[in-house]
């Protein structure tokens, strides 16, 4: 029966395709996710401004290929460097007010939801909401896998950036004197401050790897989907991907991020693209009732 | 009274039996939503499709509006409030989004994306007003007495709360289905008075829209809320004209209140003679600031 | 004279608890009979407060048992612990500071003077009559820690010692048949220590019911409690009356070093 081989052949093909796809997009996510994780696991709250960060880190790096002419590097370090900058500045100015005056977290949740749509909107008035496609600098062009599936270098970059970040961050942790403190500070912040550990330096250091880690996955995503302000909105799946690993832990969030990204390119594939957020929301569900402190998420309680 | 007028009012009456369930939750509970307008969007289509196309009378519509919203609210609950941290959270988020996305890919029965019209028009000037009136009424019979001081303790120390024998969660959870009760009804009485909705009248923006109004009033005092929401809405009228920058000037009140004043323009003070009272009571006997206590 | 012998109201048999590898609390067993003012005393991380977390269900033990009027109550949940007629304190204070001194205790008393959900939204029914029950009982508990004039005033805005004296009558409050005290006696001077002893003596004269107050206070214990249980390291000393604990070669040892 020769159709049904080809059938056969065609369906891995869109198989390993799709596996691809899912891991590259799954990697962006972990870059989001990871940052975002790394914050509540110190400030233990939400922050919802991290969208913004990968936003603006975006729209740096557009600026800087297309009004200064400047080369990827450059562009992709400015934005790095922005992004880092300005979730410095948002805990600055929005959150370490907060956060010396009470230690209520939902305080720290609602004005980083007012951050989140302050950074939002600051862009849609100033150079308005229009989709911008980045210059190519990312190159897309196609691999031929022994004649099986056909996949983007696109993917296979993201997928080796993210690595590359990621391992980078990992040596922070383990090797510095930094990465150290802001282990201790996630075990217990207190602690850390009463050991002479500077708290708001290691809080803006934090800061600043979410920020930077955001606009590398804000890169890859204006690549992938074109720039705009409301671009920062699907932070939410990298919100998902960090429950479903557990909120506040590290590997936990790559781990949710590379699943969601399966999930969602096996569902584009196979099912229905239509289908592939609401596979996202499903995720979030089945992850809240079988295991809700997520894969990696220590027991959830407080010290009396 | 003008058309428009009454308009103003069916608007305001409606938004305040939404933002009087987010204060609920939000200001007496200490649970952060941004997924109410979920919430308000199956009451809005269950009435919806009760009455344009069962040709239900509009009141039990809007019951059973509320009571669905509820029971999603008790489905979501459960597993989430449970836990300790910003699960519910991340968790509503979801569940709005999910809800815009069911309800765009429901076919014929939701009508997609495009939005449901031929809604009957059943909520005049005195159902918006009674409506108002009766929620409110319950609202702070409920606050003003044992789930009130219940909901408060949760809020302020969940351990404490649980070491005077409340089970938190029940709380938390009841706290949330009463709120969807609430934006359930107020979603179904808004589709009665626009006589159209839309799935995108329910995102996420419109969710942060009532939150950043009960921080706006004062978290954990129900009047603050509904003056708060009586200003918010006064006032996107009047700059209609630069409505671009509106969500800006919302995001911008919410970090600065956060800053400044997280208490909200009210405090955790209600209108009335306690709060005169409270007020008295604060500019005189000692004053012991929190952090300057011995530990 | 033969002597009515008490029941044990609460029996901990072997109880074990560890904290990454470190045993908190260590194979403990003791009981309190009813009616009894006990102290718990022992110097600093010695697994007092553990033991009072382990009583109230705020984690569970790793092994062991913990029997409450003959009931087992080793894996209840807080509430469910609380539910069984018992109170507790905390050694760092967690009141309910937006909420005034009056509304800390109605909260707590309002726990065993009810009344239904429809009750409380439409105001109808017993609710006034209930309200009133609650807030008087309250008043009256206030009154006998001597807040009564300072009812409404915010729970974080009251000095220190009445922010002690508070949590005691939250914890009264309950109407438990069985006080956990934990240091009540935290960071107060000489005098509303003296005060607090005629307070808990007071209390546990006129109410009749069973305390154990956990201490590092050697004073204080020797002088109210007639029974006590001495900790070190997570692991029981000694237990006696005052005389016999203050003589304990242990004891001496772990309060003065070697």
């Amino acid at each position: 029966m020769p159709v049904f081989n080809i059938e056969r052949g065609e369906s891995l093909g869109i198989l390993i395709q799709q596996i691809i796809n899912g891991l590259s997009l799954g990697s962006v996510y972990a870059l989001i996710a990871v940052g975002y994780s790394l914050v509540y696991s110190i400030l233990m709250f939400s922050n919802f401004a991290h969208g913004g960060f990968l936003v603006i880190g975006g729209y740096i790096c557009y600026f800087v290929l297309k009004d200064m002419g400047a080369g990827i590097l450059i562009a992709g370090f400015l934005s790095l460097l922005g992004a880092g900058a300005a979730a410095i500045l948002t805990e600055r100015l929005a959150y370490k007010p907060i956060r010396e005056k009470t230690n209520n977290t939902l305080y720290l949740l609602i004005a980083s939801m007012g951050m989140s749509i302050v950074i939002e909107n600051i862009f849609v008035v100033t150079i308005g909401g229009r989709f911008r496609a980045l210059p190519d600098i990312i190159p897309t062009t196609p691999i031929h896998l022994s004649g099986m599936a056909t996949i983007s270098a696109f993917d296979l970059i993201s997928l080796l950036a993210a690595v590359v970040f990621l391992s980078i961050l990992q040596l922070i942790l383990v090797k510095t004197k930094w990465g150290l403190a802001i282990r201790a500070a996630a075990y217990n912040l207190r602690i850390a401050s009463l050991m002479g550990v500077n708290v708001n330096l290691l809080i803006s250091l934090t800061f600043f790897i979410a920020g930077t880690l955001a606009s590398v996955g804000g890169i890859f995503l204006a690549v992938r989907y074109t720039l705009y302000p409301q671009l920062g909105g699907i932070t939410i799946k990298a919100f998902v991907a960090a429950v479903i690993g557990g909120l506040g832990s590290l590997p936990g969030a790559v781990v949710g991020s590379i699943i969601l990204g399966l999930a969602e390119m096996l569902t584009a594939g196979f099912i229905s693209s239509q289908l592939r957020d609401l596979v996202v929301f499903f995720f979030l569900v089945i992850t809240l009732l079988v295991r809700p402190q997520g894969l990696f998420g220590k027991d959830v309680g407080e010290k009396v | 009274m003008s058309a428009y007028t009454e308009g103003i009012i069916c608007v305001l009456c409606i938004n305040a039996i939404a933002v009087m369930g987010v204060s609920l939750v939000t200001g007496y509970t200490g649970i952060f939503s941004l997924g109410h307008a979920g919430y308000m969007a199956i009451g809005a289509y269950t009435a919806a499709i009760l009455t344009a196309r069962y040709s239900f009378y509009f009141i039990p519509a809007i019951v059973a509006g509320g009571l669905l919203a509820a029971l999603i609210a008790y489905i979501i609950g459960v597993p989430t409030l449970k836990l300790v941290g910003d699960y519910y959270a991340i968790a509503s988020i979801g569940l709005g989004e999910a809800i815009r996305l069911i309800l765009e890919n429901g076919g014929t029965f939701t009508r997609g994306a495009r939005g449901f019209p031929g809604i009957p028009n059943y909520t005049n000037l005195t159902v918006a007003v009674c409506s108002f009136v009766i929620m409110a009424f319950l609202m702070f019979n409920l606050i003003n007495g044992r789930f009130g001081r219940a909901f408060k303790a949760c809020r302020d120390d969940y351990i404490a709360a649980s070491l005077l024998g409340y089970n938190t969660a029940k709380y938390r959870i009841l706290s949330l289905v009463i709120s969807g009760f609430y934006c359930g009804v107020a979603g179904a009485l808004l589709g009665g008075f626009l006589l159209y909705i839309k799935p995108l009248m329910f995102d996420m923006m419109k969710s942060t829209e009532l939150t950043s109004v009960v921080v706006f009033g004062g978290l954990g005092s129900m009047s603050g809320t509904l003056l708060g929401m009586v200003i918010i809405t006064l006032i996107t009228e009047v700059f209609r004209p630069i409505s671009q920058y509106r969500m800006l000037i919302y995001g911008a009140i919410l970090v600065i209140i956060m800053v400044l004043r997280p208490e909200g323009i009210m405090g955790q003070y209600e209108f009335g003679p306690g709060m005169f009272k409270a007020i008295k009571e604060k500019f005189k006997g000692d004053h012991y600031s929190e952090e300057g206590r011995k530990v | 004279m033969a002597k009515k012998s008490n029941q044990n109201v609460l029996q901990l048999e072997n109880l074990t608890k560890y904290f990454g590898g470190v045993p908190a609390v260590n194979d403990i067993s003791f009981s309190i009979e009813e009616g009894k003012l006990a102290g718990l005393i022992g110097p600093n991380g010695a697994g007092k407060t553990t033991i009072f977390n382990l009583i109230t269900g705020v984690y569970p033990p790793d092994s062991g048992k913990i029997l409450f009027w003959g009931e087992d109550i080793t894996y209840l949940k807080t509430y469910q612990a609380i539910g069984r007629n018992m109170a507790r304190t905390f050694q760092n204070l967690r009141l309910f500071p937006h909420s005034t001194a009056l509304e800390n205790v109605m909260v707590a008393l309002q726990q065993h003077h009810s009344y239904s959900f429809i009750e409380a939204i439409t105001h109808l029914g017993g609710w006034g009559k209930k309200e009133r029950e609650i807030k008087a009982k309250s008043m009256d508990i206030l009154d006998r820690v001597g807040l009564a004039d300072r009812a409404n005033q915010k729970a974080r805005t009251l000095p220190y010692g009445m922010q002690r004296r508070l949590e005691i009558a939250r914890a009264l409050a309950l109407e438990p048949k069985f006080l956990f005290l934990d240091e009540p006696a935290a960071g107060m001077n000489p005098e509303e220590v003296n005060a607090l002893n005629t307070l808990i003596l007071g209390i546990h004269k006129e109410l009749k019911f069973t305390i154990l107050v956990i201490e590092h206070h050697m004073d204080l214990v020797m002088e109210i409690c007639s029974h006590i249980i001495c900790m070190n390291f997570g692991t029981k000393i000694a237990e006696g009356n005052p005389m016999e604990i203050q003589s304990h070669p242990e004891v001496l040892k772990a309060y003065l070093g070697e």
